[in-house]
């Protein structure tokens, strides 16, 4: 009985378009329920252990909804959540019709504006409030990087998506470690982006009451990777 | 008037909603339901902020019926289940299933493409106006749905509450 | 002295090169010499420490003092040369554990010295990446470097290599090696070989934690986990100490191959080497192996001869740079911990 609707969404996927192929899941655009759709399929990964991959697979989809919902709730964009099926691992999503990733604004605002650096301070901004509201929240997101961003077409307004490795933490180490991570993201994905990163900072310190911890954290986490001892 | 759309995952499967306006044998309509004798769901308006509410449901309701995880014994009580953001089932029928007083009803039909009949059987058991589907949103209760389902402002900014009630409907289970 | 230098270098670059190289930032002290890619000698000794205990940097060093001339006389006799055949000493500038750095250092300055030939101070990493380019002949590999003191997934990208993935606190081969002192499993040949035995016997997967962050990794709430539960688990008969090495396995190698797997897709790359001393281990590179089969990926590993530590990958690595046209001066010959 299980196949049987984990076929059912295999047939709706076969005949969708697909738009992206990531390390672990499928994004399909199609139409769901009369409306424009993403589908976010997780496939099993066959190097991993059967049980191990059918709780990271599980446990990944639901953190990844939980997170969304979360996150709404608190008034922060992501992608309304239309319908989850365990079965097949498949999570139905609202598309954000006629967004742009960030990733691809910066890299275009680089190649246009004779001044991008300025051009993109207020985008900046806006990153580093959005990303104080979701760790005030106790959201990590897990995996930050300019290509987990979207910009709403023609709007100043962020949306936030690809929640699968997020979870719930209160500690500012989590949060320190998941700026750490977009930071490594950002500088290597777009060159000569270090002062433009520092605007993001400033303004998530701004934006965030707990964020003097937060940054603390992230000083340290820096070090860490220069400072790793070999004894044990 | 009514409003019949098929589901794309389940493509043999269709979702027909029939609204009515001054019913006035809603609590021999909720009798025969309680007894099995009405194949559809019998819901609320009140409740519900848009059709696509119910498509959400029923959906849902359908896959699990197939997965053999329905939480409720029919999948009309499912569809009924699914509409309300938390598990508790009888607190689901006080608040989306109808009332002995209550003078509109939304009549839900999931039906194999091969079943047309049954919509005429069901209309001709509700003594009442039937009226566009789409009014539904003229007879909804955004105040009390709001607070059913906990939507504060922060969240209307980033979305409509039709999003809102549709995204809880959805991770219910895992919350 | 600047015309001298290049006088050498177009000597150097018509005759053949040989290059030794001394290696010795961990329990490992060992010396290789390598011809223009051909390996004429590694020997190589490990210090061991008894079961439960990890090895200190003093004891290590006085290790490596004990043995290094034996070593080196090994290498120069199963090479069939004669000091005077070798162009270049390398030696291991680090990372790894100061005192056998030093101790190291020290007997390659003194032989460069003695014999007359330029010294050159190795980045071991790099090392160890050259090292295994040259043995698998893997082109623009995405690489992960898995070792007692290193966990990182390298990219060659932009004319240098770039760190995408790392741990962000301890490191795999530590991960298992304290795991091995938990339950006392022996350090000879390596903890990590005796795991890789142990866990060919297990057969119940036990959760564990698993914790990716993006590209980079974290094992030491998964060694926390595993020290607090490992002696309850097995007096409760609810798994073995197979079972539980099976494990640890099982989870720290597949995030690793999930991290690698995050920086091929992240930089488009379609080859994998996987160096340092976990990576011979033959579990990891199977899963490795699966996950490139998918991608249509390749996949380059090599065995224990050259995944551990070595003096031929220093041997390689100074070669590299030798033939490039550097050297170390004798006052810039220091050592480094990280």
């Amino acid at each position: 009985m299980a196949e049987e609707s984990s076929m059912a969404a295999a047939e709706l996927l076969r005949q969708a378009e697909l738009l992206k192929q990531g390390a672990e899941a499928r994004l399909y655009r199609a139409v769901f329920l009369g409306r424009p759709a993403v589908v976010k399929q997780r496939f099993p990964k066959r190097y991993r252990h059967p049980v191990l991959d059918e709780r990271l697979t599980h446990r990944r989809t639901v953190q990844e909804v939980r997170s969304i919902l979360r996150c709404r709730k608190a008034g922060i964009s992501a992608p309304v959540v239309y319908f989850v099926d365990y079965t097949s691992h498949c999570i139905f999503l609202e598309e954000i019709v006629g967004s742009v990733t960030v990733r691809d604004h910066i890299a275009s605002t680089q190649e246009t504006h004779p001044n991008p650096e300025r051009e993109l301070e207020p985008l900046a901004d806006g990153m580093g409030q959005i990303l104080a509201r979701m760790h005030d929240e106790d959201v990590i997101h897990g995996d930050l990087t300019t290509s987990n961003m979207l910009l709403r077409s023609g709007a100043s307004d962020l949306v936030l998506i690809d929640f699968g490795l997020s979870y719930i933490s209160a500690l500012p180490e989590d949060k320190g470690v998941d700026l750490y991570v977009l930071e490594k993201a950002f500088l290597s994905t777009h060159p000569n982006t270090e002062a433009l990163f520092d605007k993001l900072l400033k303004s998530y310190a701004a934006a965030s009451k707990k964020s003097p911890a937060v940054i603390k954290k992230l000083d340290e986490v820096r070090l860490r990777g220069r400072k790793r001892s070999m004894v044990g | 008037m009514h409003v019949t759309q098929s589901l794309e995952l389940f493509p043999d499967h269709k979702v027909t909603q029939v609204l009515f306006r001054d019913v006035k044998n809603a609590a021999e309509l909720r009798q025969s339901a309680v007894e099995g004798k009405i194949n559809g769901a019998l819901i609320n308006p009140t409740m519900l902020v848009h059709p696509f509410q119910v498509l959400v449901a029923a959906n849902k309701a359908v896959h699990l019926d197939k997965i053999g995880k329905m939480k409720t014994r029919s999948l009309y009580s499912e569809v009924i289940f699914n509409l309300s953001p938390t598990n508790n089932i009888s607190e689901a029928f006080k608040r989306f299933g109808i009332s002995d007083g209550d003078d509109c009803v939304l009549v839900v039909l999931v039906q194999s493409t091969d079943e047309s009949q049954l919509l005429e059987e069901i209309t001709a058991k509700v003594d009442g106006r039937q009226v566009p589907v789409e009014e539904i949103s003229s007879l909804s209760d955004p105040a009390k749905i709001k607070k059913l389902y906990k939507v504060s402002p922060l969240e209307e900014k980033c979305g409509t509450l039709l999003d809102a009630v549709v995204c809880r409907m959805a991770t219910k289970d895992v919350m | 002295m600047c015309s001298f230098m290049l006088v050498f270098q177009i000597i150097a670059k018509a005759a053949m090169t040989v290059v030794i190289g001394f290696e010795g930032s961990a329990n490992k002290i060992g010396i290789g010499i390598i011809r223009d890619g051909e390996v004429l000698s590694n020997p190589r000794r490990t210090y061991i420490t008894p079961p439960g205990q990890g090895f200190l940097p003093s004891e290590t060093a006085r290790h490596h003092r004990a043995v290094i001339l034996t070593v080196l006389q090994e290498a120069l006799e199963q090479a069939g040369l004669k000091p005077a055949d070798v162009d270049c000493v390398a030696y291991t500038k680090g990372p790894g554990m100061g005192a056998p750095l030093v101790t190291v250092a020290l007997v390659a300055r003194t032989v460069a010295q003695l014999w007359g030939k330029p010294l050159l101070g190795v980045n071991h990493c790099i090392g160890h990446i050259e090292m295994g380019r040259l043995i698998t002949h893997a082109d623009n590999p995405t690489v992960l470097y898995v070792s007692g003191g290193n966990t990182q997934v390298i990219a060659y990208s932009e004319r240098r290599y770039r760190i995408f993935g790392e741990t962000i606190d301890i490191a795999v081969g530590n991960c298992l090696d304290r795991f091995a002192r938990v339950i006392k499993i022996s350090n000879d040949p390596s903890p990590g070989y005796n795991i890789e035995q142990m866990a060919k016997k297990g057969s119940q997967y036990v959760e564990l934690p698993y914790t990716v962050k993006g590209m980079d990794v974290s094992f030491s709430g998964i060694l926390s986990y595993i020290e607090e539960a490992a002696h309850k688990m097995l007096e409760s008969g609810q798994c073995t100490a197979e079972d539980l090495c099976f494990s640890l396995q099982e989870t720290l190698f597949s995030m690793l191959v999930e991290i690698t797997e995050r920086a091929m897709a992240h930089c488009g790359s379609q080859e994998v080497l996987i160096v340092g001393g976990v990576g011979c281990n033959l579990r990891l590179q199977e899963m490795m192996g699966v996950m490139c089969k998918e991608r249509g990926a390749k996949l380059f590993a090599t065995d224990e001869r050259f995944c551990i530590d070595n003096g031929a990958m220093i041997a390689q690595a100074g070669w590299e740079m030798f033939r490039s046209g550097h050297v170390t001066e004798l006052p810039d010959s220091w050592i480094t911990q990280r």
